[in-house]
């Protein structure tokens, strides 16, 4: 008989929480969406690492599985926040109904499993679906980093069982996690807190205004210090920096909702003037109660944003530091007179060549142009006491070999080749320089890729190229070769040659051996180990702050509805409506992300400055990798700001 | 000023219509205080939110000073709304992210007045109703007396011609109620406030100068209150009530 009554009230039960599920991945769609992308990065992520056929694309590639790792703790631990923040706040809004079934006679236990088998069931159905998407989400990655290293990609669907049980065992986790709060909270739950729950009033953090506005002045002070010393290059300082910025975000969104009104009580007119009123109203209600969470979430935008920014920069420092070796098949730069026929023999006997050019680049005798250029820029790194020169006929061969288009040399002058950082401070030089008895007057300057980043190579940042005979009698400072190699040099050939170079000299410093090849896949390499990552967590951050945003002002639209009802009987018509509503939508989700874009920008300026002169250009340059961080950031957030501004645009404006 | 000219409402599908206002026909003249009084489910909402246009009329006209209600555009419905009525509702329907001088001054805001002035309008309002103590408090903060002489501060601050309360009282004790009503009488009688109350309240009925009984959508009687005392007119009122057909608890 009990066995009867426990098994009839199991399926009742079963079936209410089904019917919860349901209704709830209705009410909270743009949570279900959250998490069902989070089971898709979850599994792709790992999929990368459990794939063998991406971890042997290179040697380095063996550190792919450690760096996701790394970075899945943290996803993993912020999209338990978002389901425990989620959960929880989806518990007290039905506080009434699993309320009610407590006055109805359910025991807090059972109401418990109700509510954990209802949420057990979304985080299911979330799983599942994100595994299927997350398989397809594995494919776009894996063809992005098989693009990266140049190899063909082939679409082959299927699962990985490693894979598909560690995002099991990750999700297990959150969820794990966010329902046993929830099942201790209702298990305690009195059935008045429930039911009367949504008659609290919030908590107010701060109470005294004067506490506030001088909370609000101090973390001002507190954030202009901390984006300074957050670019300090002492780690101890970065770090207290960083400090000073979770303090004045905690201090800011806590004391802000008592600035607004007092700014608004001294100014009646401003007040009252078109829609500010309401706008200013509701925020200020909002914000007055949600500063702590406003403050977490500006600091998971800050980490987003830092996150995006410092993986262009990397992706930047190695696509263009490789950019200016990956110019030649193969270099090789011998210093301190040291006999290069050990490479040549060795090239010669196993590297298939097209076409090859040995060469030397020789020392002016002085430094006036290194002079001009240093006081025309604000940094010049040099190797060379003296100005390199190439001669014309191996100037003109090397470009040939690299593929670019041929020049002239006009008669009695010279030519500057030169990283682009110099372009215009070498435009700018007029002088004639003298070599021996000839003296020439300046020619052009050309700016491709020529190896010129380094100490045995073509000059550091430029090298003058002069007439054949102007090099008579002039110092060599290293021998150099470069090839156009019939087939990309091998990984085993790249290392030989540098077995070769540690066998016959004391040390790396002054010989420089570079291949095509291996500078791409390094590139590769060092993208899928950093960039990767880092794009992950950034993902992953921007979409757990978006959606508990997104919860919340859709959470309001009960409230929303009956104001705008309200505001309709008093003459607003809807134009205004949707005006005030766009406005405080704006406010609302750009609140969060102004502390972020100023600090993170000045940040990742920085950041980008840091490498050597000529590496971050173009696409690659501060100013760009600042616009592109930001625009993937606004993009993602748009997506669910537009989603919510739809959503609740439907819901709460009268028809 | 109002001109109600048979107008009717229907509600429901083709196979199963509900008549909520059967021909109802009356007039309002300027600075009168008018009841219309009915058992639940007589139509006096449904006739008041035709009337403030929050509700469409299916056959009929409404005319307010000359222009009919249904000739105006949704925009021009907003304008006149904003500009010719003010609206008090049982539960006040203040906003609670406003303080009460928020709240009134609200309603000039939404008519674009100089928003130098509003806060001097709200403030001689609040003064004549007597609320001037607590226009820097939150709708929570305040008594249900206080909120309901806040909609009507708010109902009339931008000088509309017509105020339209919906069981005003219904939601108020005894003497919060005799408070707000004899502010209403005040505002009727010296700032010349034309009132149109919907109640079932035969007490809040009592203090207009007329009275409509609805019953079943119709327009079943009228008292008029002429030169009688207030209790006098009152023991009409249930007398009416009474003959209304319904037991008078429904009603009282």
């Amino acid at each position: 008989m009990c066995w009867q009554r426990w098994g009839v009230m199991s399926v009742t039960l079963s079936k209410l929480s089904l019917r919860n599920a349901k209704r709830q991945a209705q009410d909270y769609l743009v949570y279900f969406v959250t998490v069902v992308m989070a089971a898709a990065l979850l599994y792709s992520f790992n999929a990368l690492t459990f794939s063998q056929e991406i971890n042997t694309l290179a040697q380095s590639m063996e550190m792919l599985p450690a760096m996701v790792a790394m970075a899945t703790v943290v996803v993993v631990c912020v999209f338990g926040w978002l389901v425990a923040y989620a959960t929880k706040f989806m518990l007290l809004r039905r506080g009434r109904e699993l309320g009610t079934y407590l006055l109805i006679g359910l025991e807090n236990r059972q109401v418990a499993r109700l509510f954990f088998l209802e949420n057990l069931a979304v985080g299911g159905c979330a799983l599942a679906l994100g595994t299927v998407l997350g398989g397809l989400l594995y494919q776009a990655f894996r063809a992005l980093t098989l693009a990266l290293f140049k190899q063909p990609y082939r679409f082959s669907f299927g699962f990985s069982l490693p894979a598909l049980g560690l995002t099991a065992v990750c999700f297990g986790l959150i969820y794990l996690f966010a329902l046993g709060r929830s099942r201790k909270y209702i298990r305690k739950a009195k059935i008045h807190h429930l039911i009367y729950f949504d008659r609290l009033n919030e908590g107010v953090v701060i109470q005294t205004r004067k506490k506030r506005r001088w909370i609000f002045g101090a973390s001002i002070l507190l954030g202009v210090v901390g984006t300074g010393l957050l670019m300090v290059r002492d780690l101890a300082i970065a770090t207290a920096g960083a400090g000073c910025l979770i303090l004045f975000l905690f201090g800011f969104f806590l004391s802000f909702a008592s600035g607004v009104p007092a700014f608004f009580d001294k100014r009646p007119a401003r007040k009252y003037r078109g829609v500010t009123l309401l706008v200013f109203r509701t925020l200020t209600a909002k914000l007055a109660t949600m500063g702590v969470l406003m403050a977490t979430i500006s600091m998971i935008f800050t980490a987003t944003i830092l996150s995006e920014g410092s993986g262009l920069v990397f992706q930047g420092l190695f696509e263009g530091r490789a950019a200016e070796n990956a110019c030649f098949d193969l270099y090789l730069g011998v210093g301190d007179g040291r006999d290069p026929t050990v490479y040549t023999d060795y090239i010669e006997e196993n590297i298939p060549v097209e076409r090859s050019l040995e060469y030397q680049v020789y020392l002016s005798g002085g430094h006036t142009v290194r002079d001009y250029i240093e006081s025309q820029t604000v940094y010049y790194y040099f190797n060379f006491v003296q100005e390199p020169v190439l001669r014309w006929s191996d100037y003109a061969a090397l470009r040939s070999i690299a593929g670019y288009r041929a020049v002239e040399l006009p008669e009695g002058q010279y030519l500057f080749h030169c990283m682009t950082y110099l372009e215009d401070a070498l435009k700018s030089y007029d002088r004639p320089l003298t070599f021996g008895d000839i003296t020439l007057q300046p020619g052009g300057v050309y700016t491709e890729h020529l190896s010129q980043s380094g100490g045995t190579v073509n000059g550091r940042g430029y090298i003058l190229v002069v007439p054949d005979e102007a090099v008579e009698g002039l110092e060599v400072h290293h021998w150099a070769y470069v090839a156009k190699t019939a087939q990309p040099v091998t990984r085993a050939q790249f290392y030989d040659l540098w077995d070769i170079n540690e066998r016959t000299s004391s040390g790396i410093a002054s010989n420089a051996i570079t291949t095509r090849a291996n500078e791409e896949a390094e590139v590769a390499t060092q993208t899928a180990l950093c960039v990767f990552p880092l794009f992950y967590l950034a993902l992953s951050l921007t979409m757990t702050a978006a959606t508990i945003l997104t919860i919340q002002q859709l959470s309001e639209s009960e409230r929303y509805k009956r104001q705008f009802s309200l505001l309709q009987k008093l003459g607003m018509n809807r134009r205004e409506m949707a005006k005030a509503l766009r406005t405080q939508f704006a406010i609302y989700y750009a609140l969060p992300a102004v502390p972020p874009v100023l600090i993170g920008a000045p940040f990742i300026l920085h950041l980008a400055s840091l490498p050597e002169p000529g590496v971050m250009v173009g696409m690659s340059s501060p100013l760009s990798i600042v616009t592109i961080s930001l625009g993937i950031f606004f993009l993602i957030y748009a997506i669910y700001i537009l989603l919510a501004y739809t959503s609740l645009k439907r819901n709460v404006l009268p028809q | 000023m109002l001109q109600v000219q048979n107008i009717e409402k229907y509600y429901g599908s083709k196979n199963n219509v509900t008549k909520a206002l059967d021909r109802v026909s009356f007039d309002v003249e300027a600075g009168e205080f008018l009841a219309i009084m009915g058992a639940s489910g007589s139509g006096k909402t449904t006739l008041l939110n035709c009337i403030s246009t929050i509700d469409t009329i299916s056959a009929g006209k409404i005319l307010l000073n000359g222009v009919s209600v249904a000739d105006l555009s949704e925009h021009e419905l907003a304008k006149f709304r904003r500009e010719r009525l003010g609206f008090v509702f049982q539960d006040f329907n203040l906003l609670d992210t406003l303080t009460i001088e928020e709240n009134i001054g609200l309603a000039l805001s939404l008519n674009h007045q100089d928003p130098g002035t509003v806060q001097n309008q709200v403030r001689e309002v609040a003064g004549r109703l007597g609320i001037t103590d607590i226009l820097t408090k939150f709708p929570y903060q305040v008594s249900g007396g206080q909120k309901q002489r806040a909609a009507c501060a708010r109902a009339m601050v931008a000088g509309q011609s017509l105020l339209l309360a919906d069981e005003p009282t219904g939601a108020l004790d005894s003497k919060a109620s005799k408070n707000l009503l004899e502010i209403m009488t005040a505002m009727n009688r010296d700032m010349g406030a034309t009132i149109l109350m919907v109640t079932h309240d035969a007490y809040s009925a009592s203090y207009a100068k007329r009275v409509l009984f609805l019953k079943d959508g119709r327009v079943f009687n009228e008292l008029l209150r002429g030169e009688r005392g207030r209790p006098v007119f009152y023991h009409e009122i249930l007398d009416v009530l009474a003959a209304l057909g319904g037991d008078v608890s429904d009603v009282i």
